[in-house]
């Protein structure tokens, strides 16, 4: 049995008042990819912010490698091997694409000149446009920088929130193929997809959201053949 | 438009450049615009002249005491008032501001009575070039006013706290992400803004007079300068400046010269109107 790298307990978060995520619990074992499906408004989104320590938990906890972090700030959380890829807003427009990678190493800058040959290693297509401002760049650049920025602390879990969205259909198979190769280099990623049917094709596992709770769990497999899944949330009918 | 006219427009772009580029720089980090700067300036003044006068320290050292002890005031106006208000909307703020110019202010009118004061300087004879003069202050006005430009672009494009003010006044949620503590870069660059308000104190009372509205009076062409640049652009700060000078010059040519403090508010109001962002701003996309 693989360790569990991230463990959310009975998690509870919103904003305000309003309660969006609803004692959810969920478990990441090493090298695992997660997919979080489920419709608008399930709270997926909510549940990464939570993890992430950008939204505060209103109770339960969170460990990663066995580490309280719930109720962290995010720059701490920064420092506990995990990484965050929010949907939007993912990369810093003014920064260069350079700066952008640097900023993924700030809490060791030691590493970062290292850290960065290795990105351009995996985003060749970044090298020529080290010098070009992220807010200039297309929407598919701008996701690998987001992504190399996440990854350039090696991060023992990933968390990637929508990360086909806005993209063209030749960018999400790129986009993908990324995902699993970083994966397969041993990095396990819990990540909330729209687009069900290629998001769960990548994943090991699959949970279903419904109103801020967990309407069911499984392996990706499980759930792709699942008929309730494919009548509620793939919109197709089997 | 005469040498002469050209010679004073440098001489105003010089003396406002360096604060719009705090402004501007405060303006990213902490979103809304402050107008506490009169009430900063004015206490680099004032604490340049009870440096020099009162306690007669030479120029260059009171400035330098001047900027530290003016750094200190920006920083407390942010523990003590601005972080305590934050998630305000940038109106409240705003006012806010205000309020802290006027207490300031009042605080060295209550010390210093509003009487007009001046640093205890040999007075210099103007030198004359071309057949426009300039008083050796002004040109170190310039002089000093560049190197705080040069200074500021190596720190921002250059070092790490540079990029971490950059960074955290582009996407602040991000820079969190990233585990930069917004905290210490607000720190800082309150302190670095607050040097640069003192710096202008002392140029102020060189180029213009010491007195307690020394500050407010420089208010209005320091926004202008800052909103024409593309608030929140440092370096469209310095053009901004430039054009703010040249304007102020241009507006005697043609109206008495009391109308010259209205040029910042005309420049304010038509850029509002027909380009918000600044002529170097970037528009901002709201979903």
């Amino acid at each position: 049995m693989p360790e569990t790298v991230l463990a959310a307990e009975s998690l509870t978060s919103g904003y305000g008042k309003a309660v969006i995520c609803q004692d959810v619990s969920l478990a990441l074992a090493e090298g695992e990819i997660t997919c979080v499906i489920g419709p608008n408004g399930a709270g997926k989104s909510t549940l990464l912010k939570t993890i992430a320590g950008v939204v505060r938990p209103m109770s339960g906890s969170v460990r990663i490698a066995g580490r309280e972090i719930a109720g962290l700030p995010a720059p701490r959380i920064a420092r506990s091997g995990m990484a965050y890829v929010p949907q939007e807003a993912n990369v810093f427009r003014q920064l260069t694409t350079h700066e952008n990678l640097t900023m993924g190493a700030w809490t060791d800058p030691g590493r970062a000149e290292a850290a960065c040959a290795r990105v351009y290693g995996m985003f060749p297509d970044l090298k020529p446009l080290r010098r070009v401002r992220a807010g200039n760049l297309s929407g598919g650049q701008r996701q690998m920088v987001a992504f190399g920025m996440a990854m350039m602390l090696e991060p023992r879990v990933l968390l990637l929130d929508e990360p086909s969205a806005g993209l063209s259909p030749l960018m999400v198979r790129h986009m993908f193929d990324i995902v699993r190769r970083v994966n397969a280099d041993g990095v396990a990623i819990l990540m909330v997809e729209q687009n069900a049917i290629e998001g769960l094709r990548v994943a090991h596992r699959g949970i279903v959201m419904a109103a801020g709770r967990v309407a069911l769990e499984g392996t990706a497999e499980a759930l792709l053949d699942s008929s309730e899944v494919s009548e509620l949330y793939l919109g197709t009918r089997a | 438009m005469s040498l002469q006219m050209i010679v004073n427009a440098l001489v105003n772009a010089a003396l406002i450049a360096p604060p719009a580029m705090a402004f501007s720089l405060l303006f990213g980090i902490l979103r809304f615009p402050n107008f506490a700067i009169g009430g900063y300036i004015t206490v680099g003044a004032f604490a340049a002249f009870t440096l020099n006068v009162p306690l007669g320290l030479p120029l260059p050292l009171a400035a330098a005491g001047a900027m530290a002890f003016t750094a200190l005031v920006v920083w407390g106006a942010h523990v003590l008032v601005f972080r305590p208000m934050e998630g305000q909307s940038a109106i409240t703020l705003l006012v806010v501001s205000i309020a802290v110019t006027l207490i300031l202010e009042n605080v060295v009118r209550l010390f210093f009575s509003a009487d007009v004061r001046g640093f205890d300087i040999p007075l210099q004879r103007p030198w004359k070039v071309f057949g426009a003069h300039i008083t050796p202050e002004q040109v170190e006005i310039i002089g000093w006013s560049l190197a705080i430009g040069v200074a500021l672009h190596l720190l921002l494009a250059h070092t790490r706290i540079g990029r971490a003010m950059r960074a955290v006044a582009d996407n602040p949620m991000l820079a969190a992400i990233r585990g930069v503590n917004a905290a210490r870069v607000t720190a800082f660059t309150t302190a670095i803004c607050g040097a640069l308000f003192g710096l202008t104190g002392v140029f102020a009372g060189l180029d213009l007079v010491i007195e307690p509205l020394v500050g407010w009076n420089l208010t209005i062409p320091i926004f202008a300068a800052a909103i024409l640049g593309g608030i929140g652009s440092p370096y469209g700060a310095i053009l901004g400046a430039v054009l703010v000078g040249l304007a102020e010059e241009a507006t005697i040519l043609v109206l008495p010269s009391t109308y010259k403090i209205a040029v910042g508010f005309v420049i304010i109001a038509v850029l509002l109107l027909v380009r918000p962002q600044g002529l170097f701003g970037t528009a901002e996309i709201k979903k």
